[in-house]
Formats: structure tokens, sequence, C-alpha cells
């Protein structure tokens, strides 16, 4: 339970990381090129973990399905939703929507324990629990806009990094 | 409200994404699984750019080489993501999950770490953070 927790926490400070890396890299490339750069990455270092940790064993592909191949492929969705939300959208408002779906698919997922996953039964406690996240969500993203901090003299943007 | 519906979908596919890897580790392992998404993933971007030709060359160069690697986080986040879906289920992985990107996005955002624009945080931010922890609590007990 507490490994589970905690992770998740690992996991979601990656995904910060990762997002603020992958944005760097997208203001000097495109998308396409910033997406294929970013999986090509992630392929070579899972196949390096998987060759440290298990060896000879990361080719043996028991109970492989033909549809596993084709799991990656859901990423890249992602990419084009993403994309073209944020364009329609703006990021404040398209990433609140992404964070609500995302937690309420979760809870779809549990309850009805699609694909062989261990089914958490449904209970009010969890759709109360979803809601006030998704509440906390709406409240950062979108109460109060966060201005960039202004140079007091210049009154144009700080720019980060800038040691004083 | 074309914007709202590829967003609802982009959100369905993260939570699918990591639904399938766990789906998928039970039967190959978690390394194998994340090494095989991975692939998949990336010969289907490499055709969309061949078609769409997005690149500019020498924007590579420009980037700092550290920001280069971000990619290769996602080896460690499939296996963490993985194990914990395994262990406290998908509602609990996923909220917890966001509660720490958003977090530290908050914090980076705050410092204004990896030159990032400094921002000002204000009382709303705060309050929707401990919001979202208190549902975390709410959906466990």
């Amino acid at each position: 339970m507490l490994i589970g927790l905690i992770l998740a926490l690992i996991a979601g400070s990656l995904v910060s990381l990762q997002n603020i890396f992958n944005t760097k890299v997208n203001e000097h490339t495109g998308s396409w090129s910033t997406t294929t750069l970013v999986l090509g990455m992630g392929f070579i270092a899972s196949l390096l973990m998987g060759l440290i940790m298990e060896g000879k064993n990361m080719f043996t592909l028991q109970h492989m399905q033909p549809w596993y191949w084709f799991s990656g492929m859901i990423g890249v969705g992602v990419v084009i939703c993403l994309v073209q939300a944020t364009r329609l959208l703006g990021p404040t408002y398209a990433i609140s929507i992404v964070l609500t779906s995302q937690l309420g698919f979760a809870l779809l997922w549990d309850s009805l324990g699609w694909l062989g996953l261990t089914k958490v039964a449904f209970s009010f406690n969890q759709l109360i629990g979803v809601l006030v996240i998704v509440g906390g969500i709406l409240v950062f993203k979108l109460g109060g806009a966060r201005e960039p901090q202004r140079d007091s003299t210049t009154g144009k943007p700080q720019q980060a990094l800038n040691l004083k | 409200m074309k914007g709202i519906i590829f967003a609802f979908i982009g959100g369905a596919c993260i939570t699918l994404q990591g639904v399938a890897n766990a789906r998928i580790s039970q039967d190959i392992g978690t390394w194998q699984a994340a090494t095989i998404t991975q692939f998949t993933g990336f010969v289907m971007a490499l055709m969309i750019l061949l078609f769409v030709r997005d690149a500019k060359k020498q924007g590579f160069k420009q980037v700092k080489p550290l920001y280069l690697f971000g990619g290769a986080l996602a080896a460690f986040v499939i296996f963490s993501e993985v194990t914990a879906i395994q262990d406290i289920g998908v509602t609990l992985t996923i909220s917890a999950l966001l509660i720490a990107q958003l977090c530290l996005t908050f914090l980076i955002d705050i410092k204004g770490w990896f030159g990032v624009m400094k921002q000002k945080m204000r009382l709303p931010q705060f309050i929707g953070i401990g919001m979202m922890i208190a549902g975390v609590v709410i959906l466990k007990f």
C-alpha cells in the first residue's frame, strides 16, 4: 500500500520534470520532432534498464498478445489530442480538462475492472474523493490568474534564473 | 467544443496508457512492456514526422543537452506507475501521481528552476492542492 503510493508520487514528480524538459525541446523544434525524440529516448532507457535488471530474460516474451504491439500508439493519440486541445483552448483550460478526464476514467476502469486488472469496488467515498480532487484541480488552475512576476522598474516579465 | 473533446479524449488516453501498460506487464514483465510500448510509439511518431516534416534540424542543437534526455524518464515513470496500479489500483495511483506532478510543477514555477518564467502563487493554488490531498484522504478512508 505505502510502496504503491510512494511509487505513484515518484512517477508524478518525474512526469512534471519530463513535461518541462519536453517543453524546452518543443520550443526549438516541432511537436512531432519532440514526440519522436521523447519516445525514442524512453525506448532506449527502458531497454537498458530491462537488460540491467533482467539480463537475457528481457527477450523472452511469454504470453505475448498481438495487441500489445499496438498499445504504444495510444501515446501518439495523447500527443495529437493535447496539442490540438492546447491550441484551441489554451494550456490552462486544456490541462484542467485533461486532468479531470484522467481521474474520471481512472475511477471508471477501477470499478469496471477492464483488461483483467483487479476490480476495485465502486464506492460513494471514491466518487466524493474524486470530485474533491477535481474541485482542487479547477481551483488550482482557474482560480486567480497566476501572472508572471513583473520587474518593477521595466514592467517586463522577469526572466527566471536571473540570479538576484 | 472541439478543444474540449480533444482534451477529454487526451485525458482518457493517458489513463488508458497506464492501464494497458499494467495489463501487459502482468504477462511479459514491466521493463518489457515499457520497451515495447515506447518502441511502437516511437516508430509511429517517426512515420508521422517523416510525413509532416516539422523538424527544424538546427533546433535540436539549440536545446540544452540535458533536456534532450527528458524522454528517458519515461522508463521510470512507466515502471513506477505500473507497479503502483498493481498495488493500489488505478484511481489512487492517478490521484497521487497528479498531486505530485502539480506540486513539483508549482514549486518549479515559484523558484523559476530550469529557466521557466517565475510565477507568483496565490491563495487559490494552495487551496487547490489542499483540496486534492483531502480528496485522496477521502478516497482511501
